[in-house]
């Protein structure tokens, strides 16, 4: 069974002891070092309020009836849970000192900065290891830090087109439909922790740090399955009749060739389910002839589908317009559900489209599992917050925290961590070091300062 | 191009079983190009995946499976049939010696082998072992069959991804095994998590990865969308699904090919408008973008459908290349939307010593395959050997490191257990 939270905070975890500062912004990288804190370690996020894109607004910004703000942002919350704050101007002389005393007694620095950001602040790895020579040192830029592009910038979007993602997603002789999110936000978030943890991994037992290097483009065109390999052995161009396929593992008509997305078979493909509504769709993908005569059978074995033509593959994959549409005939008569479990008990691979909404709301396996857990905000309230996708037995991933309200711990950082003054914590906020004049102080802030 | 050697990634020395097909092979990939010693142990005959296109010079056969090779590299091959007792016996001395395993059986199937989390434990206390199933260990869904397609419908990537202005067209699920991947990713992350454990504690564990809630996480914030504001997303062609409509970003240029801008005309600044004026201009189509009035933020706004309409119709009259390199030289994140076979002449890929060259000795030839993501300064990224042939290391490790005999290990073929 999954543990419950109360259990798994009693656990060790892995990061315990582990302190990372953390220079990430907008998606990829603060999706990454979430999970990081989320193992155990100590995330110190950095940020100044003049220059912040990722705790304001948007579709996921405050929810009805809470004043956006930056501490009310609801994807903000979700995807910086885990995470201390600081609030520090780093283009300050005092603020570059006291990060410089920061880096020193930490464990790791990561940042998703353009290429020669943290170079130019005089934190690059060089000067890094001279704070503190086994530091860790992830980087993820659009391009990486060395080469002829090195200066190019990525967003998702622009990274997914570049690296031959976007392509690969469409119906064929259409313009790409390309990806409906920033896939390599998430993806390069995804490696981002796993190159920061076997980077720890690799310190744990040489005793050495290193920098990883990496970029985001770069890291997009790994993803491309055995797409390049067709082109690098067999020469073949994915600019072709028929590429990309839609749903299906081949567009009928189209010379026979992988579409990179496993086996060639038929049916394979999504339909329109009872109701009608906009997420109302399953897919089925039949991965055998016995898949098939499941799904004959299942449907009643109405003449069509018994007919010889597509008894096999070939035909099935030959006769796959005329096909699909009598499966949706069929399929329009069944709730997309309801299909999925009629399919399934009768040995057909079928899951429906699931919505935001289906997933957070209608999806009983997530609910068992626990996918979102509730987790208290000081400002917003109790939201359900997304959880590790994996239960690690001995050391669980546990949403400890809230993502924090904007220097919400200086003074734990300042005063405890780095050891300094309460008096210079003061003058910190009247000189510019620890906030803007520009900006009023937060409540929280000014409670602080008395 | 380079050929790099993994003998120093930060895995060196970790030693990791995978009894694994599409659901975990891409972990083992991650893991042994990193520096671990990933013994890749096939049913005799060789795993499902050895069948899956598209092949070498398009001819079948479970050695020449372009899928199989680009995601077992680095890897040693041994066969064993956990269904017999000899194979299990076999298996069990491994794991004593072993790491981790990953292994991707239906949920309890390892165990019903008596191969579990508890019996590997019983035989070494420190072994990490990762499952990768499409539902986890538990709940109401985990016996349901699975594909690619099927995570990417039912994780949310399809309800993100399709078309506003195709008529009819469906949910799309965008290519390259990605499901499979994002297990993958969330599965080395928890294995190198445990790794680290061990390090700390000296005690191994069990890690249960789900494929759906990995897929279920990968969605950018649809999933906070719904939570915090109630909303649901709209597909919409070449860029993000939004709670509300929003501008293409997907431009036709003259060379037919697209490219992705990213432009918020109303949040241009004056120098920027100046920036793309005269660029447009060494071109002859400024149109009206230099003039003066532009100067001033509230114009800048008020004209902002204007700005784009020039930008877009000087974007239709360019080769695709000239506005993403002009674009970003002007430091506008816009991406070229190239094709697969488009990726092995960039420049920057080259610079940074991406592709690497492997040898297929036994086809006497070396092919061109694509790299790591990141390059790293003390633990190098490597492919060392090209993916195993069936069974190609079962002298090498049965033999070598478990002490059979080589007729103990012929007997063991006869009768199919290798």
């Amino acid at each position: 069974m999954t543990q419950t939270q109360a259990q798994t905070r009693t656990q060790p975890r892995p990061l315990d002891g582990c302190r990372i500062v953390d220079f990430t912004w907008v998606r990829a990288g603060p999706w990454a070092t979430r999970w990081l804190g989320a193992l155990g370690a100590q995330v110190i996020k950095i940020e100044w309020p003049l220059r912040e894109f990722g705790r304001a607004g948007g579709a996921a910004g405050a929810p009805p009836g809470i004043t956006p703000t930056l501490n009310t942002g609801g994807n903000f919350n979700d995807t910086n849970a885990n995470k201390m704050s600081l609030s520090l101007n780093v283009r300050s002389p005092r603020g570059m000192e006291i990060i410089r005393r920061l880096i020193s007694v930490s464990d790791a620095v990561v940042e998703n900065y353009s290429a020669s950001v943290l170079e130019n602040w005089g934190l690059g790895y060089e000067e890094l290891k001279k704070l503190r020579e086994d530091i860790v040192y992830v980087s993820m830029s659009g391009f990486g830090h060395s080469g002829r592009h090195k200066h190019y910038t990525t967003f998702g979007p622009s990274a997914q087109a570049l690296s031959g993602m976007t392509f690969a997603s469409g119906l064929p002789g259409k313009p790409p439909a390309g990806w409906g999110w920033s896939y390599l936000d998430d993806s390069g978030g995804m490696y981002i922790a796993f190159y920061t943890l076997a980077a720890l991994f690799h310190r744990q037992t040489t005793g050495r740090g290193q920098h990883v290097d990496m970029g985001q483009m770069i890291m997009g065109a790994t993803l491309n399955g055995s797409a390049l390999l067709d082109v690098t052995i067999n020469g073949r161009s994915s600019t072709r009749e028929g590429y990309p396929p839609g749903n299906r593992a081949h567009w009928p008509g189209a010379p026979l060739a992988s579409g990179y997305r496993g086996r060639t078979v038929a049916p394979h493909n999504s339909y329109r389910t009872l109701g009608g509504g906009y997420n109302d769709w399953c897919t089925i993908a039949c991965f055998s002839d016995e898949e098939w005569r499941n799904l004959v059978c299942l449907m009643g074995s109405p003449d069509w589908a018994t007919d010889p033509s597509l008894a096999t593959l070939q035909g099935r994959l030959e006769n796959q317009e005329a096909m699909d549409e009598r499966i949706e005939a069929w399929t329009l008569t069944l709730e997309k559900y309801d299909l999925m479990h009629k399919c399934q008990a009768a040995g057909v691979r079928a899951m429906p489209v699931q919505s935001n909404e289906d997933r957070a709301e209608h999806d009983p396996q997530l609910r068992e599992r626990g996918l979102l857990r509730e987790v208290e905000h000081p400002e917003l309230g109790t939201w359900r917050m997304q959880n590790a996708p994996f239960v690690l037995s001995e050391s669980p991933a546990v949403n400890h925290r809230h993502a924090p309200l904007i220097g919400q711990d200086n003074e734990e950082i300042i005063t405890g961590i780095l050891g300094m003054s309460r008096e210079e914590l003061v003058s910190g906020y009247s000189d510019g070091t620890f906030w803007p004049d520009s900006l009023d102080l937060y409540p929280y802030q000014k409670e602080l300062l008395q | 191009m380079t050929t790099q050697n993994s003998a120093g990634g930060p895995f060196s020395g970790v030693r990791v079983l995978e009894v694994a097909d599409e659901k975990g092979q891409w972990c083992g990939k991650l893991l042994a190009d990193l520096g671990a010693d990933v013994i890749k142990i096939e049913p005799p005959g060789g795993e499902s995946t050895r069948t899956v296109g598209p092949f070498y010079q398009d001819s079948f056969g479970p050695e020449r499976s372009l899928s199989f090779w680009h995601y077992n590299t680095s890897k040693r091959g041994v066969t064993l049939d956990l269904a017999s007792e000899d194979g299990r016996g076999l298996f069990r001395k491994l794991a004593a010696g072993a790491d981790v395993v990953v292994e991707t059986l239906a949920p309890g199937c390892m165990a019903s082998l008596g191969l579990g989390y508890d019996d590997l434990k019983a035989l070494n206390p420190r072994i990490i072992v990762c499952s990768i199933t499409p539902f986890g260990q538990t709940g109401p869904w985990r016996d349901y069959l699975t594909s690619d397609l099927l995570h990417l419908s039912v994780g949310g990537q399809m309800g993100s991804c399709g078309y506003d202005d195709v008529p009819d067209a469906p949910p799309i699920a965008p290519g390259g095994g990605q499901a499979w991947h994002m297990g993958g990713h969330y599965a080395c992350m928890a294995i190198t998590a445990a790794l680290i454990h061990r390090g700390n504690t000296g005690a191994g564990q069990y890690v249960d990865v789900s494929v759906h809630e990995s897929c279920a996480l990968t969605t950018e914030g649809a999933m906070a969308s719904w939570i915090y504001n109630g909303k649901t997303m709209i597909r919409q062609t070449g860029r993000h699904a939004g709670v509300a409509p929003t501008a293409p970003t997907q431009t036709l240029c003259k060379d037919g090919k697209y490219v992705n801008i990213q432009l918020l005309a109303f949040r241009l600044s004056p120098a920027q408008v100046r920036q793309l004026g005269e660029w447009m201009d060494r071109y002859g189509m400024a149109g009206d973008l230099l003039d003066d009035k532009y100067q001033d933020t509230a114009v800048i706004q008020e004209q902002a459908d204007h700005i784009s309409e020039a930008v877009r119709s000087f974007i239709n009259n360019m080769t695709r290349d000239e506005v993403y390199e002009g674009a970003q030289e002007m430091g506008f994140s816009w991406g070229a939307v190239r094709a697969h076979d488009e990726l092995p002449d960039d420049g920057q890929l080259n610079d940074r010593g991406f592709w690497v060259q492997v040898e297929h000795p036994d086809l006497g030839e070396t092919f061109t395959y694509p790299g790591p993501a990141a390059i790293w300064s003390d633990s190098p990224w490597g492919i060392s050997r090209r993916a195993p042939r069936i069974g190609e290391h079962n002298e090498e490790i049965l033999c070598g490191e478990l002490g059979l005999s080589r007729a103990e290990l012929s007997v063991l073929a006869e009768s199919g257990v290798v």
